[in-house]
């Protein structure tokens, strides 16, 4: 089936065609959900929530561009409304994490950092900088467009990034 | 002087220019702190960029196709489609106890209004909505762990259940197995409120007893389900019926 194909028949209501999209494009979405909640209990709720809104907007899709890029939007713009739901903790624990991010010596690393220990750390950043992080780190927007997506200065997402990779390595490294 | 934070993070990502590139690398020469701090940001920002993609739980897509077919208002099973209940093969319609359409009905009756709504005066939902203090956070965090160890508990609880049920589907009939599906997706959407709230407000005691409440029925109707099956495949109608009377009692 091709992918207007698919298109046509997820908007006209056909659920099989819908879980192939969602097959096609859950795993990057639900990545994307779970790094910016912080959780996967998080990402999933979210990821369903994405789901069920591309279901009741794709009438509205006009093949303008890929259907990956306009779920990935849709997925972004509803993860950013998730974090501006936690803005007032966000600022809480962010004022917190100042006290984190001085060049205290670490432990002399002796081995490469496994992806899963940085994915379970990313996990545990203080809101606030965990989604300039995953914004502009792990899916490369620049600080600019980070900044637009976050309602902050680009100075504010350097700032914020800088102290993410610094917690980061003090929950990666600081303890050993 | 150690370099700035500015300076540290453009030279990792390499957008110094050569002024301040050549500055930082002159400290970090004598300087064997800032010197491992670079090298350690160097290596998380190469893992960063070697992260996965991550697969979802297998049962996201039955809760996201459940809570579309709610939104449908589909009440009628469709072949070959339902990740649950509803496959090809069962039995044909009529063929059923007038009294189990009855019960399924009366199952909708049960769990509709399950959903959280936030009262007036509850924790953390003051007027400005915001909290600041130290032991809020301290509760917060308290309740956010505790109802982590529940949510864990009950979704072990809740999978073993959806497997039995799912293992023995055939013995329902599409009519029945429409409605409990249409049930889940309620109760479904009940959690996913609850959530919701949690999150609005993590420190509220009865957004999290919402959330407790609604695992729970979703168990409650999980049994019941469980439990109408094994009558029905042994042709025990008076059994089935204690169960629908049951259903009566609970409704």
């Amino acid at each position: 089936m091709s992918p207007e194909d698919l298109i046509a028949r997820c908007q006209a209501g056909d659920v099989e065609a819908f879980e192939t999209l969602y097959q096609q494009h859950a795993a990057r979405l639900y990545t994307l959900a779970c790094r910016m909640a912080g959780s996967q209990e998080d990402g999933e709720d979210l990821l369903q929530e994405i789901f069920l809104q591309a279901y009741r907007k794709l009438g509205s899709f006009k093949g303008d561009s890929a259907i990956g890029t306009w779920l990935y939007r849709l997925a972004l713009n509803h993860c950013l409304d998730y974090v501006r739901s936690r803005q007032a903790k966000m600022n809480k624990l962010t004022e917190t994490l100042d006290a984190d991010t001085s060049f205290q010596p670490t432990a002399r690393r002796e081995t490469p950092i496994a992806r899963l220990d940085l994915e379970r750390a990313v996990e545990r950043l203080p809101e606030g900088c965990r989604e300039a992080f995953v914004l502009h780190d792990v899916e490369g927007f620049d600080h600019k467009e980070v900044g637009k997506l976050l309602g902050i200065a680009e100075g504010t997402s350097k700032s914020q990034v800088f102290k993410a990779r610094m917690k980061l390595r003090s929950l990666l490294l600081g303890n050993r | 002087m150690h370099p700035t934070d500015t300076a540290i993070k453009d030279y990792v990502d390499g957008t110094s220019d050569p002024f301040e590139r050549n500055a930082v690398e002159t400290h970090l020469a004598t300087c064997e702190v800032c010197r491992q701090v670079v090298d350690d940001l160097q290596e998380i920002k190469r893992v960063t960029g070697t992260l996965e993609l991550r697969e979802p739980p297998v049962r996201a897509w039955g809760r996201i196709e459940r809570a579309i077919k709610l939104e449908q208002g589909n009440d009628t099973a469709r072949s070959g489609s339902y990740a649950f209940f509803g496959k090809p093969g069962w039995r044909k319609p009529g063929t059923i106890p007038y009294w189990l359409a009855a019960a399924a009905v009366l199952l909708l009756a049960t769990v509709v209004g399950l959903r959280y709504v936030p009262g007036r005066n509850q924790a953390g939902s003051d007027g400005d909505g915001v909290e600041t203090s130290a032991s809020a956070s301290r509760a917060a965090d308290a309740i956010e762990s505790e109802l982590r160890l529940a949510e864990s508990h009950y979704e072990n609880a809740i999978k073993g259940l959806e497997a039995a049920a799912k293992s023995d589907e055939d013995a329902l009939d599409p009519r029945t197995a429409a409605t409990l599906q249409k049930n889940l997706a309620v109760i479904d959407q009940a959690i996913s409120e609850s959530r919701a709230a949690m999150r609005a407000q993590p420190a509220s005691e009865p957004a999290k007893q919402s959330l407790i409440e609604n695992f729970k029925t979703k168990i409650a109707l999980l049994q019941d389900t469980v439990a109408l099956i094994n009558e029905m495949r042994k042709g025990n109608e008076a059994g089935a019926a204690r169960i629908v009377s049951g259903l009566k009692q609970k409704g």
